[in-house]
């Protein structure tokens, strides 16, 4: 058998790539120059042989944005594979048992609250105070749901779920609470976080999103055996030479630290880890050394069309993408359910 | 080759394995035997690393488990466990490639490819290696962990030690005593077999030693010869038999009932 990896990825990074193209050229403003690559190749360059605005729109507008929506899209996609390697569970993702909403819960906190503290710590850190809070959420939810649903080896899939219910209605009240404590301008960022939207993206987030990612996937990308092999058993995995505990630690912590960081950037968008590894374990079924890679192309695809889409269809306004997201999610998760009914 | 003495372990205060010595050498194929709780499956789990407590005793090739890298581990011994998840979304081929994961990083080398095709020629399920594992039977399941196993173990290293929990569950008689040859085979290439069986001819059969478990204690060990007698066995099961000469091969043949 040949290894078939690499054309798979090949062929979604040509659909990636055309998928962005388009996306840098629709929308609301109307380019003057007709020709995208000359554009891009004059903010290359940094002459002035296009007109201003029209690389104006594209260099602070819509390149960072598409940017961040492949980044986050792409981040999502692979948190929520890789947990639902070590739950060994379909309905793993970072949305369904919390986690999410642990990183938008600190967020807000953080967002609320924030000033008081922000005298006592150094100024480097205030402008990413609500990534860390949103991370030390993330962290604290998975973990908490790992403790609870988890144990000999096994993951107890309602337990999960309803930990993941339990985390989030507590959120949810959370940030009920912090949106009646909030001021004006406080509680204009928090309508943003709960919805979700990649409005707000810049180069310096996207720089972080990209250490992020780099450092995750390096780790992360190598794992689709153990995963592989954690679906015998644990200890069966273990007698293949794999290392259960150190796999299981490192991918909690740095899926929180994915989620964290996507949730601090783009509010909450959901759904994209349960879609994306969805759709991939139908044509690949769950082999992870495939899905994982796969994954990573696939949701940066699936976030990049929604947001194209979120930002055209009621143009010059623009639809909050979390909804967009929960919108095609819902019935994935429903599609799950009845799925794997019997094994549940 | 692996050595254990005075092994025991407890649950929750109640003693499973008490103080059980166990030694077996290259070339042995050590068949344990025992009814029901008797602590053959600890014992086993124990052997085979499972059990990270009281393992300090435990020597395989004169090493302790925990001065054993995890990956030359893998290479040197491999167990085939009782109870598998049943729902592993995956083709057969790919749990059989499982067996391979030591030995490569992310794409499996020409080796690999052959290593897997021999053991599913061997196990014979190479009829199977397009299906999904979810829509096998209990008995093809068995065979495809089995392949998995001795896929495993398919190196140059010398005397390999290769646990079974019994691997006989759900298989048929053919199936039953080629799991059992394709066993003594590896084992007298200079390696090491040890499996629980509950089919005392089949131990009698095959083994080339015997442990006779009860109430986690051994109450015999040795050749197949000295240890299935109508006194051990009725001692062990609280069942009467009697024991015959096979007329061909010269093992015991056992007789259950009056």
């Amino acid at each position: 058998m040949k290894n078939k990896v690499p054309l798979y990825l090949l062929v979604s990074f040509l659909v990636l790539l055309a998928l962005a193209g388009l996306s840098l050229y629709i929308g609301v403003y109307r380019f003057e120059e007709p020709s995208l690559l000359k554009i891009l190749g004059s903010l290359v360059k940094g002459d002035s042989s296009v007109p201003a605005t029209d690389a104006y729109i594209i260099g602070k507008i819509r390149l960072p944005r598409v940017v961040m929506a492949v980044l986050v899209g792409s981040i999502l996609a692979v948190a929520g594979t890789c947990l639902q390697g070590i739950f060994k569970n379909p309905l793993a993702t970072p949305d369904l048992i919390g986690v999410t909403s642990g990183a938008t819960l600190m967020a807000a906190v953080t967002i609320v609250l924030g000033e008081s503290v922000r005298a006592l710590i150094p100024e480097v850190l205030h402008y990413s105070m609500v990534s860390i809070g949103a991370f030390i959420g993330a962290l604290g939810a998975i973990s908490l749901v790992y403790i609870i649903s988890s144990g000999n080896g096994r993951t107890n899939v309602v337990v999960m779920l309803l930990a993941g219910v339990a985390i989030s209605s507590l959120g949810f009240a959370l940030v009920g609470l912090m949106t009646y404590l909030a001021k004006d301008e406080q509680l204009r960022d928090l309508t943003f976080w709960n919805l979700g939207s990649l409005g707000a993206a810049t180069w310096t987030k996207n720089a972080i999103l990209g250490v992020v990612m780099v450092a995750t996937y390096s780790y992360l990308m190598t794992k689709g055996k153990a995963m592989n092999a954690m679906m015998l058993g644990e200890k069966d995995a273990e007698h293949l030479g794999v290392n259960v505990e150190k796999i299981k630690r490192l991918t909690v912590l740095l899926s929180a630290l994915m989620v964290g960081t996507a949730v601090a950037f783009s509010g909450s968008i959901g759904f994209v880890g349960l879609i994306i590894p969805y759709i991939l374990r139908l044509l690949f079924s769950s082999n992870y050394a495939l899905i994982i890679p796969l994954s990573a192309v696939w949701g940066a695809i699936l976030l990049l069309s929604a947001d194209t889409f979120s930002r055209t269809v009621v143009a010059p306004a623009e639809l909050p993408i979390g909804i967009l997201t929960a919108i095609l999610g819902a019935p994935v998760f429903i599609a799950i359910l009845v799925r794997y009914k019997k094994t549940m | 080759m692996v050595k254990g003495h005075k092994i025991c372990y407890s649950h929750k205060n109640y003693s499973i394995l008490k103080g059980v010595d166990v030694s077996v050498e290259y070339g042995d194929m050590l068949v344990i035997v025992g009814p029901n709780g008797a602590g053959k499956s600890t014992l086993l789990n124990v052997l085979a690393n499972e059990i990270s407590r009281n393992t300090e005793d435990i020597y395989f090739k004169l090493k302790r488990f925990k001065e054993w890298d995890v990956l030359d581990l893998s290479k040197n011994k491999a167990k085939f466990s009782q109870h598998y998840n049943g729902d592993i979304p995956l083709s057969v081929r790919d749990v059989v490639l499982m067996g391979r994961y030591p030995y490569f990083n992310t794409v499996p080398g020409s080796n690999d490819l052959e290593a897997l095709e021999e053991v599913m020629k061997e196990v014979g399920i190479e009829d199977l290696k397009e299906r999904e594992y979810n829509s096998l039977s209990g008995g093809e399941k068995q065979r495809v962990h089995l392949a998995r196993v001795m896929a495993q173990l398919r190196n140059d290293v010398a005397h390999k030690l290769v646990l079974l929990d019994e691997p006989l569950n759900n298989l048929d008689v053919k199936h039953q005593y080629q799991v059992l040859e394709l066993m003594s085979a590896f084992a007298k290439r200079g390696n090491t077999v040890v499996t629980v069986l509950h089919d005392l001819n089949l131990a009698a059969r095959f083994a080339t030693h015997v442990l006779m478990m009860k109430n986690g204690s051994v109450l015999a060990q040795g050749t197949p010869e000295k240890v299935l007698t109508p006194e051990v066995i009725t001692e062990a099961y609280g069942f009467p038999c009697s024991i015959w000469n096979h007329p061909v091969r010269h093992h015991p043949v056992i007789l259950f009932g009056n």
